[in-house]
């Protein structure tokens, strides 16, 4: 008889550690809100910054300090897309978008992209890349 | 599932450990994924065992002697049981010279060369300039107008004075001493009542408690972190206890070790003051050199330590079993390389009463007679009464190897090039521990394996060994000689030539001779003869019965005999070169034998090996090496 395999969803802590007070456990994060966060976390992290693991992560945090203009964003279009095909296998990618917004002095990036393993809609995650220290 | 493996100092597995916990015991899931909260929560938990594991591997591996790396902790264990390290040693050189005072306009009485730098190497060694000391004035009276400094001992490195003040309120108050490099040897102590007393008392370093009680001006000594040492005095029932406000100025040198030895040309570059404390400047002669520096010492080593630590521990600063006085000898005189120690019950016919020791010194082949003299007076200290020490010198038992190297030569450039590439190898292997010992054995497996691995092109070997020793000839006179091998000997002609010599003339006897052997029927002993050689192959016995062999313990004896010359010397020695082949292929230096390999009178002989090369495939035209030795029946 062939193993039936159930899909259990994605599922992660919230690093916000805050309790749940419906059941005073951790707050937990699941499927969509799970993968969007890790994206942002595999964007965020700087190569390096994990132990033993030197490559994980994107210059993405660096890259804003180049001068804003269409190359700068199509650099960071391009690292954002490789972190996310090698670092996040849960993820078929379809776009990425990245603007220059000269007035605010970010980038606004938007990402476009299925999950894999489980039956939801394409999904979008926006936000906007500031240069800080 | 269980998190079992605390101790592993891997980070991944670490972390495949949490994952595979997480994994059977947590409904959490995206443990898998890098970029996820919870990977960030395994990383930092993972490294954090990882830290711990790491700490307690190192702690574990820091508290015992045979693990522990860093020296501070090794000196502590070594402590433990009564064992102080070695200090750097100064090496030490014998230096004259002279001051002609007669152009002085007030002629003084004595001079006094004072303490501290005395000479520098001048820039024939090396870039390196080294300063050479002495720890106390030396004063010599003016006779004639000169004044003449014969025979100082000069130390390599720097002299240096360090004052304590005694504070009885600070109980943890510590006497250390800032310069690693220290040569404790040359510590000397003074203790004044206080800062300002003209009166002083010496303190001598001491390595034990016998003998002390609570008036002994004595100290202690111990390593402490960075090199650096710790004296520690006297607390009145042991040793004098110092009183508040006593003033200790401890005198010492720092050197280089022995970075400085075989410096032989100095420049003088001290202070001479005469009687009337004038500055003297002028009329200094060249300095002499009579010793070159020499036994500058480094640090003893960690590994050093975890060897000798233990022994000393066993043996108790007691000279008992042969191996104690292989322990406590390094101590008295550090300059061993190699040392072998045997009683002379061991000898044949047995000496008993005695111990023998035989010392190869770092620098050079023998020890000097008053460095004998010197070991022997320190021995007393150990030795059960009525051992006498007796220390010998050293004896070298040669080895020669002819090798006939096979080569694919498909794989190499050419005959040339493997050959130096196996020469390099056997001299690599030449300079090993494996020989250059005391008690080393000459593995012949390993040997042939050496060659047959020092290129890829090696297919094979044949490689004949023998053992030969230098007989010390007098010259013009009658003596009888024995030389021992140590080894069996290998019988392989009943009718002799088995032992071959290198050419001599003996009073009487025209022409050059040399030895052969001519075996008894029991096989196990035989005489020797002396023949002449009318060609390369034809032998004239012209003296038989003139010493005898046994090839059983390995021995040969020439009874009294008038040797006038010999074709070979070594140095100023005429010596007659004696080889055999040795019953084992595994020869072992035993006893005071120190074992070398004799590359110079070996040989390495390349052939291509036709059938590996694909030039003989069939082996029809293959040459063949014999695996004996060749026919000659002298050394020429």
């Amino acid at each position: 008889m062939p193993v039936e395999r159930v899909s259990q969803g994605f599922k992660d802590v919230s690093m916000s550690f805050q309790v749940n007070p419906l059941n005073n456990d951790l707050i937990v994060i699941k499927n969509e809100t799970a993968i969007a966060r890790s994206i942002r976390n595999l964007i965020f992290t700087l190569p390096g910054e994990r132990f033993f693991n030197e490559n994980l992560g994107s210059r993405v945090s660096r890259i804003l300090f180049e001068n804003m203009d269409a190359i700068t964003a199509s650099v960071i279009k391009d690292e954002i897309t490789n972190t996310i095909n090698n670092y996040e296998p849960r993820v078929d990618l379809i776009s990425v978008d990245v603007s220059p917004n000269y007035d605010q002095n970010e980038f606004n990036v938007t990402i476009n992209y299925y999950i894999v393993g489980i039956d939801v809609l394409p999904q979008q995650l926006s936000f906007a890349l500031q240069p800080t220290r | 599932m269980a998190l079992v493996n605390f101790t592993n100092l891997d980070f991944d597995q670490i972390k495949t450990s949490i994952k595979d916990y997480l994994r059977s015991n947590s409904n959490f899931t995206d443990y898998d994924f890098e970029g996820s909260n919870l990977a960030t929560i395994i990383d930092t938990l993972a490294y954090n065992t990882y830290i711990t594991s790491y700490n307690a591997n190192m702690i574990s591996n820091e508290v015992f002697i045979d693990s522990a790396t860093l020296r501070e902790n090794v000196v502590s264990l070594a402590r433990n049981i009564g064992y102080v390290p070695r200090s750097k040693t100064a090496a030490r050189s014998n230096i004259s010279f002279f001051i002609d005072t007669t152009g002085f306009t007030t002629r003084p009485v004595t001079l006094t060369l004072k303490k501290g730098t005395v000479c520098t190497s001048t820039a024939s060694f090396g870039s390196q300039s080294y300063t050479f000391t002495i720890p106390a004035d030396i004063t010599r009276p003016v006779v004639n107008g000169i004044a003449v400094f014969d025979n100082i001992d000069v130390y390599e490195g720097t002299f240096l004075i360090k004052t304590f003040t005694v504070d009885s309120n600070n109980p943890n108050q510590k006497f250390i001493l800032d310069n690693s490099d220290i040569d404790i040897s040359s510590l000397s102590v003074l203790v004044r009542n206080t800062q300002s007393s003209t009166v002083s008392r010496k303190f001598s370093l001491s390595s034990s408690l016998i003998d002390i009680d609570s008036t002994s001006r004595v100290f202690f000594i111990q390593e402490i972190e960075d090199q650096r040492y710790e004296l520690i005095f006297g607390d009145g029932v042991f040793g004098t206890k110092l009183e508040n406000q006593n003033f200790i100025e401890v005198s010492y040198i720092t050197t280089t070790g022995e970075e400085s030895n075989g410096v032989s040309s100095f420049t003088f570059n001290g202070r001479i003051v005469d009687n009337n404390n004038r500055v003297v400047n002028t009329g200094i002669s060249l300095l002499t050199t009579n010793n070159e520096a020499r036994g500058g010492q480094n640090i003893e080593s960690i590994d050093s330590i975890k060897k000798y630590a233990p022994r000393i521990y066993s043996s108790q600063n007691r000279a008992v079993t042969s191996t104690d006085y292989e322990s406590i000898i390094p101590g008295i005189y550090p300059e061993v390389e190699s040392i072998s120690v045997f009683g002379g019950e061991e000898l044949s016919p047995p000496q008993y009463g005695k111990v023998f020791i035989s010392i190869k010194p770092i620098n050079g082949p023998f020890v000097s007679s008053q460095v004998k003299d010197n070991i022997k007076n320190s021995l007393r200290r150990y030795s059960v009464a009525g051992i006498v020490p007796e220390i010998l010198d050293l004896k070298y038992l040669y080895l020669e190897y002819s090798s006939f190297v096979y080569y694919n030569t498909n794989n190499a450039p050419g005959a040339d090039f493997v050959k130096s590439i196996v020469d390099n190898s056997i001299n690599l292997y030449a300079d090993s521990s494996e020989m250059n010992r005391y008690g080393a054995r000459f593995k012949y497996s390993k040997f042939l394996k050496v060659i047959d691995d020092s290129h890829e092109s090696v297919t094979s070997n044949i490689t004949r060994i023998v053992m030969r020793r230098d007989l010390r000839v007098q010259l013009n006179q009658f003596a009888d000689y024995e030389i021992c091998y140590g080894n069996r000997f290998y019988l392989g002609k009943t009718l002799g030539y088995n032992i071959k010599s290198s050419g001599f003339t003996v009073s009487g006897i025209n022409g050059t001779l040399y030895m052969t052997d001519t075996p008894n029927p029991d096989s196990t002993t035989g005489t020797i003869s002396f023949f002449r050689l009318n060609s390369q192959t034809q032998p004239e016995i012209v003296r038989k019965n003139v010493g005898s062999i046994d090839y059983k313990n390995g021995e040969i004896k020439l009874f009294p005999v008038n040797i006038t010359s010999t074709s070979k010397r070594n140095g100023d020695d005429s010596i007659i070169e004696i080889s055999v082949i040795p019953f084992s292929n595994d020869v072992i230096g035993k006893h005071d034998l120190y074992l070398q390999l004799d590359i110079n009178n070996s040989s390495t002989n390349m052939i291509s090996d036709s059938i590996s090369s694909g030039l003989d495939i069939s082996g029809s035209n293959y040459s063949v090496t014999s695996s004996y030795t060749n026919g000659d029946l002298v050394r020429i």
